[in-house]
């Protein structure tokens, strides 16, 4: 028999992660229901025949949309629980050009009971399953509109080669609709009617050191912009950042004085090597050149020309302003003056000024000369910059290996805050600088997988984290999709076929417990009741050594299982 | 395509926006003119700038999918004390897509019409 040598193996590394069998709280999966509104003949009914693809057996256009989206609402189903059927308004329909559809909530709710915070908005399936009632019945809880003139990938197996994934798509868009979104306005940054979501709640700014709800609107309106510096502190997302992210973040940042100090937005060169080929850190140096006769509007900090201070700019971070030549030329000159590293910010034109910094192409004939990692910068932080270099300012432009990829230096989910602001999506997704990409960036990235939590993602963490809750049909604490035994026995003492042991039933980490290893050992055994009686001997001398139980209840067990024939 | 079906199939797009916002009340929205070519031409399969109408499907669109203003936000009260606010078809991610040199895609999900026309590369026509 192999169970002496297999199953011992695995009930060593269960006994090291002990954990108390919570009580039992019943959850299940969140029903999703596709309500399909297309008229017959279009969308989700169109007819016209389509050979099955990536493991959608539908057979018509219309079959395999309504299978894909089938498919997506499946997956969140499994990881999220709900009593309230979540129902949503689904059609394919001509979309103007280049608009692939959009999914949203339809209403939001507070202070409805069991809301976890007073005075907070929830989209409407997220209040729902909390209030285990159908806030409205009448309405539908997510609206979905997806283009029939837009050639997606409609198989299930991620093998989407150029095209565009539509179960990738409904996953981001239908985690908007569940709650991954915010909804104070990024225009005049006041809170909808007054009052904060359950999303921006845990929008922190580590500048200000505040959440959202506690800021003035123009504290907000600024924070929308503040790059880097926007996290989202809930403890779900926080646990899962070590898991998915990985370390070495491009950075741009300002060591000293301490008055500027921090992470900066910054746009990336296609000249020279990229960021971080090397790290630099160094002092910044406003570099000096020639005002070119006859150029209009040239300056001596335009980098156009070779450099007067070039002793000064040797070894160190090269600062120049944009215009007046190409960024290629700048960052040419800087290396000439022997500069390690060049930042190019935004000059003052009507164009540039509040612009974000740009991305620099380069011309074909001065990039090869560029030896330097080049970045740019928005004006506003330059001039930040520029006022302090009396005192001398001290950078590093490179790959932070200390910090994860999507993270703040603490470890904390980075949201998008670019500036200039980007309407609703700031805020409302991760972070494009997050490596691994994630589902929830601005931009549905092909490598994505269809998996919506860590290792792979954190869409589910977040979700949990203003929240949702996920499946747990035996109300131990691990989800359904995790959990080794997601039907455990959970009873508060060992049981073995009717015979209460009185010996307490122990979780033994990942979802089972000592009943349901015990109960394992029975089906493994067969009818070889020796076999049986040896592999619960072993295993409960292991559960002794490892101090989880007695040797009473040792005796105790084993005299139960001896006689369960 | 000939002009009749151009015409036919905007007509289309203008009634599923309709049928997608539900009832209007908002002000018109801004102009726009396009400054890339983002349309790949369904007959030919090359890339084009869009037609000035196809430009207005895509701000009307985004107007009717993205986040609405919330002064035309209502809260009316449910049941046992809650709160509800109808969200008037608004405040859903909107996703755009613009084509690479490569025959591939970028991706971009919006809220407003600001933040697509940016992505797909207009401005606000001022004339």
């Amino acid at each position: 028999m192999t169970i002496r040598r297999r199953v011992p193996i695995r009930l060593v590394a269960l006994a090291l992660a002990s954990v108390l069998v919570p009580a039992a709280a019943v959850a299940g999966p969140a029903q999703f229901v596709i309500v399909n509104i297309n008229a017959p003949g279009v969308g989700f009914n169109d007819p016209t025949p389509a050979a099955p693809v990536g493991g959608n057996t539908g057979t018509t256009l219309g079959e395999q949309r309504l299978i894909a989206f089938q498919h997506a609402a499946a997956i969140w189903s499994a990881r999220l629980d709900s009593a309230v059927p979540i129902r949503i308004r689904a059609q394919f329909t001509a979309l103007a050009p280049n608009v692939l559809g959009s999914a949203g909530p339809t209403q939001v709710f507070r202070d409805f009971t069991n809301a976890p915070l007073a005075g907070t908005w929830y989209h409407v399936a997220l209040a729902n399953k909390l209030a285990g009632v159908d806030l409205s019945p009448a309405t539908d809880d997510i609206n979905a509109n997806f283009s029939t003139n837009f050639n997606f990938y409609l198989g299930l197996d991620n093998n989407h080669g150029a095209l565009n994934d539509l179960v990738a798509v409904l996953l981001h868009e239908f985690a908007h609709g569940l709650g991954f979104s915010q909804t104070a306005s990024l225009a005049t940054g006041a809170l909808l009617g007054g009052f904060p979501d359950h999303y921006n709640t845990k929008l922190l700014d580590t500048t200000l050191g505040l959440h959202w709800p506690q800021m003035t609107n123009a504290q907000r309106l600024e924070s929308a912009t503040r790059f880097g510096r926007v996290v989202f502190d809930g403890v779900g997302v926080t646990a899962a950042v070590p898991v998915v992210l990985s370390l070495g973040s491009p950075t741009v940042d300002v060591n000293s004085p301490a008055s500027i100090a921090g992470g900066y937005q910054f746009g990336t060169a296609a000249f020279g090597p990229r960021i971080g080929d090397p790290s630099v850190t160094a002092n910044i140096v406003e570099a000096v050149d020639a005002v070119e006769g006859g150029v209009i509007g040239a300056t001596p900090t335009d980098g156009c020309s070779a450099f007067t201070n070039a002793a000064a700019i040797a070894g160190q971070i090269a600062l120049i302003e944009r215009g007046q030549c190409g960024f290629a030329v700048k960052a040419r000159n800087a290396t000439q003056a022997g500069a390690a590293a060049v930042i190019i910010y935004n000059n003052n034109t009507a164009a540039n000024a509040n612009a974000a910094p740009p991305g620099m192409a380069g011309d074909g004939i001065n990039d090869a000369f560029v030896t330097v990692p080049t970045v740019s910068l928005r004006r506003a932080d330059a001039l930040a910059i520029v006022a302090q270099l009396g005192g001398g300012v001290n950078a590093d432009i490179g790959i932070d290996l200390a910090v994860r990829a999507g993270a703040d230096a603490l470890g904390r989910a980075r949201v998008y805050a670019p500036f200039p602001v980007a309407g609703g999506s700031s805020i409302s997704h991760y972070d494009t600088v997050a490596s691994r990409n994630l589902l929830m960036e601005p931009a549905i990235n092909p490598d994505l997988t269809h998996n919506v939590k860590a290792p792979f993602d954190m869409t589910w963490e977040l979700l949990h984290d203003v929240g949702w809750t996920f499946p747990d049909a035996d109300g131990d604490t691990f989800p359904d999709d995790e959990d080794c035994n997601a039907a455990s026995d959970v009873r508060p003492t060992i049981i073995l076929n009717g015979r209460d042991t009185g010996v307490p039933n122990r979780g033994l980490g990942a979802g089972c417990t000592m009943t349901d290893t015990l109960v394992a050992l029975k089906a493994a055994s067969g009818p070889n009741h020796g076999d049986f009686v040896s592999a619960v001997a072993h295993v409960t001398n292991q559960w002794k050594a490892a101090g989880l139980i007695t040797g009473a209840q040792k005796a105790a067990i084993q005299v139960t299982a001896a006689k369960w024939r | 395509m000939t002009r009749q079906r151009v015409l036919a199939a905007l007509a289309a797009v203008v009634v599923a926006i309709v049928a997608i916002a539900g009832p209007a009340g908002a002000a018109a929205p801004k102009k726009f003119k396009a400054t890339r070519a983002f349309v790949v031409d369904r007959q030919s399969g090359t890339l084009r700038m869009p037609t000035p109408a196809e430009v207005d499907a895509v701000v009307t669109t985004l107007t009717a999918l993205g986040q609405q203003p919330a002064e035309r936000l209502t809260s009316t009260p449910a049941a046992n004390g809650a709160v509800g606010m109808d969200l008037a078809g608004g405040f859903a991610g909107v996703l755009l897509a613009r084509p690479n040199d490569d025959g591939s895609w970028e991706t971009r999900c919006v809220f407003t019409v600001e933040e697509g026309a940016e992505f797909l590369g207009l401005v606000e026509d001022v004339q």
